[in-house]
């Protein structure tokens, strides 16, 4: 028997010979390379969001015109935080890791992802200290020339850690006790917001330590309505919603913040009615051309984390509403798989969705997130529904639904900041 | 046995010409999108639970330490421990309890007694993924740290990593009165 087994390998192995040697002829396909891998055209289009995945442990670089996934970029441990500067072609991505999964030495790095590959190209190590939450915003910050990162730490002491993106370093940790969270107020500023609802103004010098830091007179009540960590920035000024939908506006153009008078989101009526801002990711402004989103939803006290069923328009100019746009569902997805009828049943599936997202508030709208183009796109997704819907963000027209492939969808960042400043 | 072979295969086949693989999953996705619609049976879920001594009667909603209703979890968001191997003042099996947590004050509706209640999270193992409870009553921002139930409280533990929330009774708030 094993000299038969011998022929028989003999005589495979002369076929499989003579196959390498025979060329394609002229009918068959050209051979192609193995190994080739894609990278992405820079810059990107202003229509590519990052939507960030909670238990995927990654973020997915969506086109919200056509669904195209262009890429993915693993986080680590949390809900991504990423970094998007405009002038270098990189993206930054807070990450902590544990040697054995879930146990083991932990580490926490800033890592360097190149934007064109999506590879990463260097890492700086932070304390391993960074604030984990669910709340998707305010937990880092670029300083407005790109110089400097700010990472929000809680271990409950709060601190932040300043990491230098030129020399790719980490520089100095500035403690801030009794605040929390980062937003950026110039090139070598950042605020964080404190429990007895006041700001602190931490202010840095050229090599990223700290050179000052100031507390303000508290500008609203943090007992009777709290503002939201969720704030949207409008140029120098930071826009902080409360749970009762105030706007109080901040101007940080000057060496001190000044706080300008709060208006109301809702008119009394509405105010009774039960209509509030809430969600994880509930307010958004587009630069160009002064508007203000808002995620709103008819609730009780302190449903101030429920999904919305409407996004309402506002002129900033004017702090006027100028246009109430009632939500469709964002798509549905089971494991990440969508939930679709196709042309036959769509519409069906559509329907029965919308009405599920209305009857079970849970399941609505947790995030806007707004474009930053001519032709801007108002973003909307649920942190469980795995779809992301689009809707012209000037005329509030629904455009379409995608689908990221992730299993949660927990924040949705723009990709493509058109201009310095607001991200 | 032979003719039933044939007849399924022939079913089969048809079934399988008709339907791509995609919209068979889009069927299934749409039965179950529409299933979540219907309100679930209601299930006992205080099946062989005694009463306990100033606890509110196991058979209400409120009673019952697996359920979102139970009076202890006024103010929770995230996975009960007593669903996920744990129980209501107990992490689940091999995950640590962090000592530093975020609290709240609920009404225990057995003596009408407020009490504060500590949320102390499961810690070293992945999300539980059962019992997702969202009930954020007195629940604060991030920067109001001590009543914020968005924070990852998986502090003073060995892992950061989230399993799931227990809610453990640490005093009396106010006489009912």
């Amino acid at each position: 028997m094993p000299r038969t087994n011998r022929r028989t390998r003999r005589t495979l192995s002369i076929w499989a010979f003579a196959l390498l040697l025979a060329g394609p002829s002229d009918a068959d396909l050209p051979l192609e390379p193995v190994g080739r891998v894609a990278t992405i055209k820079t810059p990107y289009s202003p229509h590519w969001v990052f939507v960030g995945d909670a238990l995927g442990h990654r973020t997915a670089l969506i086109d919200v015109e056509d669904g195209r996934m262009l890429g993915t970029l693993d986080s680590g441990f949390g809900i991504p935080q990423t970094l998007h500067p405009t002038r270098r072609s990189e993206i930054y991505v807070i990450e902590t890791h544990y040697s054995r999964g879930s146990r083991g030495e932990r580490s926490d790095v800033l890592t360097i992802y190149d934007k064109a590959s999506l590879a990463p190209i260097a890492e700086v190590a932070i304390p391993p200290k960074r604030a984990l939450s669910a709340t998707p915003v305010a937990h880092v910050a670029l300083s407005d020339d790109d110089r400097f990162a700010a990472i929000f730490n809680l271990t409950p002491a709060s601190s932040l850690s300043i990491v230098d993106l030129e020399q790719r370093r980490f520089v100095s940790e500035i403690q801030m006790p009794g605040c929390s969270l980062v937003y950026p107020i110039g090139e070598r500023r950042f605020a964080a917001l404190c429990m007895n609802g006041s700001l602190l103004v931490i202010r840095l010098d050229d090599s990223g330590r700290e050179v000052g830091k100031q507390r303000s007179q508290p500008f609203f009540d943090p007992e009777t309505d709290p503002v939201t960590e969720k704030a949207a920035r409008f140029g120098d000024r930071w826009l902080f919603p409360s749970f009762d939908g105030w706007i109080h506006p901040v101007d940080f153009s000057g060496p001190e913040p000044v706080f300008e008078e709060r208006w109301s989101l809702t008119s009394e009526r509405e105010r009774a009615d039960g209509w509030k801002i809430g969600g994880y990711q509930h307010l958004a402004v587009h630069e160009k051309s002064a508007t203000l989103y808002a995620l709103m939803h008819q609730g009780g006290i302190d449903s101030h984390k429920q999904p919305g069923s409407e996004v309402w328009f506002y002129d900033l100019t004017e702090r006027e509403r100028t246009r109430r746009v009632e939500l469709v569902n964002p798509g549905f997805t089971y494991l990440g798989v969508p939930i679709e009828g196709g042309p036959t049943w769509g519409w069906l599936v559509d329907w029965i969705g919308d009405r599920v997202m209305h009857a079970i508030p849970d399941i609505g709208v947790d995030s806007i997130a707004v474009t930053l183009d001519d032709a801007p796109r108002l973003v909307t997704s649920g942190m469980f529904s795995g779809g992301i819907a689009s809707f012209d963000a000037l005329t509030g027209e629904f455009i379409g639904r995608v689908f990221s492939g992730n299993l949660t969808n927990a924040v949705i960042q723009t990709a493509s900041p058109a201009t310095p400043g607001p991200r | 046995m032979t003719r039933i072979d044939d007849w399924m295969a022939r079913a089969a086949r048809q079934l399988a010409r008709r339907t791509s693989r995609r919209s068979l999953l889009a069927g299934l996705g749409g039965a179950l999108l529409g299933g979540a619609a219907i309100p679930l049976l209601p299930v006992s879920r205080a099946f062989g639970r005694e009463p306990q001594p100033g606890e509110p009667d196991p058979e209400t909603p409120e009673g019952q330490a697996n359920a979102c209703e139970y009076w202890r979890y006024c103010s929770i968001d995230g996975f009960l421990s007593s669903c996920c191997g744990g129980t209501h003042n107990s992490c689940p099996p091999g995950t640590s309890m962090a000592p530093v947590t975020w609290i709240g004050t609920c009404r225990n509706p057995a003596d009408g007694k407020e009490y504060v209640i500590s949320y102390n999270d499961c810690c070293g193992k992945g999300p539980c993924g059962k019992c997702f409870c969202r009930r954020n009553e007195g629940d604060k921002p991030v920067y109001y740290t001590p009543k914020s139930n968005d924070i990852d409280w998986c502090m003073g533990t060995d892992s950061v990593v989230y399993n799931s929330t227990v809610a453990v009774v640490v005093g009396v708030a106010v006489e009912k009165g």
